[in-house]
């Protein structure tokens, strides 16, 4: 057999050969295990993903009857990053009936629930018109952004200030004050949106900021649901392990610092999250099959552990994808493929 | 020569942040007349390593791995007191920020502070910094590296600018420069005529102590 064609993490071309190939997803599934404590991928299934690699094709799919549901969060935003010139509502609209979305989500631009909070009822006109020209579920979404709570973008002392000058106390202490004003912004703007009709809610990068941010999004989560139980609520989240930023956050007794996506998803069922995203984060400098196999296996653990329905999250720099705008096509279908047929998922 | 027990502990003292048992195992090695050099390479920067790594891999949290930093703080102190004139090293001097546009900063803050442990003296100038900053304050303190971050791929290219605007005021050979960031890859470092491209923070500090030499 001759080269292979494949990318690095950042969509840069490579030609590998099979060993090559064979190497990096051994690598890739290896660091997985060893980080997570999870089971690696066998031979088999690393048998399987060399075969995906391998197919001459430049597009690959899934076998008729194995495809899954494609949920798609802060799609707006996506087409605007593109400048393409639609609206939301527009926007939604292509997503349904041109890119066969099965669900849609109405993300503002400004995709953070805080800037959202003070606008709301400007949102809550144009879910009414999207809801009344779309079929698919529409999700309304935002991310919990702790970083937004901290000066000079919120009211709290800057904790990534205070810790490396060694003000811990200070930086602790600011960490669980944004956390309480997160979750009144989050469940202020859900309920807003969730009673206005969206069939869902995303809370999107759950995480992004730390344990904090994780926190915040169970406590809303939690509140979410006793106020309104027949909610959905899919909580994605922002990398593969919880950054230990305040490091001592528990929920439930569970220290969230430094859980994996396996361990993330049993807090995100007690908190009453209908669909789990995990997320795996590429490695720009790892090829491909290397980020492939390790997202894999952590997403394999994770699907194995939930109870819940899990759509991975698969896009730019996330789920063996690499770090582009818009992912080659041979990335998309390769991770997406390896990803259904190896995991137990619900979705992507 | 340091023995393997003294060793273990050195390690462990930094990586639990244990002050006192730092300063208890430093003191007692000089004091028996060693080199003090050995306990902080053999000990204490391994020790340091492996706070960098524990945290890399979710199994150390912020908090403390900068009341790591402090130990190793202290205990650098000790050291360098001991040592004689001759022998001492200056520190290499960073000046680090993330680029125009781009107002992220968790990352860095976690870079600074690795760095700091690593007894570097960090120049911390923030985020959405002008480049035109970065050379400023790069001049002003005697910088030895500038680090830049980006988060976004739309901002990475004013890691570029950086490089340009050094080589337009005559002062590339002054620093060396190291870029990092989620979209930033040693192909980008290269393309862009960056010195270094670290992959994380604990990457950050063999690369920039690299740099230094």
């Amino acid at each position: 057999m001759g080269t292979i064609l494949t990318r690095y993490g950042d969509g840069t071309p490579v030609e590998m050969s099979a060993d090559d190939i064979r190497r990096d997803l051994e690598e890739g599934t290896a660091d997985a295990a060893d980080r997570g404590n999870i089971p690696a991928l066998d031979k088999a299934e690393l048998d399987h993903l060399l075969d995906i690699f391998s197919s001459p094709h430049r597009f690959v799919g899934v076998e008729p009857g194995r495809e899954v549901v494609l949920t798609y969060d802060g799609s707006p935003i996506k087409m605007l990053r593109a400048q393409v010139n639609v609206d939301r509502l527009q926007c939604l609209q292509i997503y349904e009936k041109l890119l066969g979305a099965d669900t849609l989500e109405m993300g503002h631009m400004d995709y953070s629930f805080k800037p959202i909070k003070p606008i709301v009822t400007y949102e809550q006109p144009l879910l009414e018109q999207v809801l009344s020209v779309t079929t698919a579920p529409v999700f309304y979404g935002a991310m919990p952004n702790l970083g937004l709570y901290s000066q000079p973008d919120g009211p709290f002392p800057n904790p990534s200030e205070l810790i490396p000058r060694g003000e811990i106390e200070a930086a602790l202490e600011s960490y669980e004050a944004a956390v309480e004003d997160a979750v009144n912004d989050i469940v202020y703007v859900s309920s807003a949106m969730y009673e206005s009709g969206a069939d869902a809610i995303i809370l999107d990068t759950v995480g992004a900021a730390g344990d904090a941010d994780f926190l915040a999004g169970l406590k809303a989560t939690e509140i979410l649901r006793e106020k309104y139980p027949g909610i959905c609520i899919e909580l994605g989240m922002a990398g593969e392990f919880v950054l230990g930023m305040h490091g001592e956050m528990e929920w439930e007794g569970a220290r969230l610092a430094g859980m994996y996506p396996h361990e993330q998803v049993k807090l995100a069922e007690k908190a009453g999250v209908t669909v789990f995203g995990p997320v795996c984060n590429t490695n720009t400098s790892e090829s491909t099959p290397w980020n492939m196999a390790r997202a894999i296996t952590f997403m394999k653990a994770c699907c194995e552990a939930a109870t819940i329905p899990v759509h991975v999250n698969m896009g730019m720099g996330v789920g063996g994808m690499t770090v582009n705008d818009h992912p080659p096509l041979d990335v998309a279908s390769r991770a997406s493929k390896a990803m259904v047929e190896i995991c137990r998922l619900d979705g992507l | 020569m340091v023995d393997e027990q003294t060793i273990k502990e050195a390690i462990k003292a930094i990586v639990d942040h244990d002050e006192a048992k730092a300063i208890e195992i430093t003191k007692k090695f000089i004091e028996a007349g060693n080199n003090s050099l050995e306990i902080m390479t053999e000990g204490f920067i391994p020790g340091i390593g492996e706070v960098g790594d524990q945290f890399g891999r979710g199994l150390l949290f912020l908090p403390g791995l900068v009341q790591s930093a402090d130990v190793m703080k202290k205990v650098t102190a000790l050291v360098n007191e001991a040592l004689p004139e001759k022998q001492l090293e200056k520190p290499g001097v960073v000046v680090i920020g993330t680029v125009k546009g781009d107002i992220h900063d968790i990352g860095k803050g976690i870079v600074v502070a690795l760095l700091r442990a690593n007894g570097l003296v960090v120049h911390d100038i923030g985020r959405d910094v002008d480049t035109e900053k970065f050379i400023e304050e790069a001049v002003k303190v005697e910088a030895d590296v500038i680090g830049t971050s980006t988060l976004l791929t739309t901002t990475m290219g004013h890691q570029k600018d950086l490089e340009k605007e050094l080589k337009k005021a005559g002062l590339r050979d002054k620093f060396k420069t190291i870029v990092g960031g989620a979209p930033v890859t040693g192909r980008w470092a290269a393309k862009i005529g960056a010195d270094a491209y670290a992959e994380d923070a604990q990457d950050s500090v063999v690369k920039i102590k690299e740099l230094i030499g």
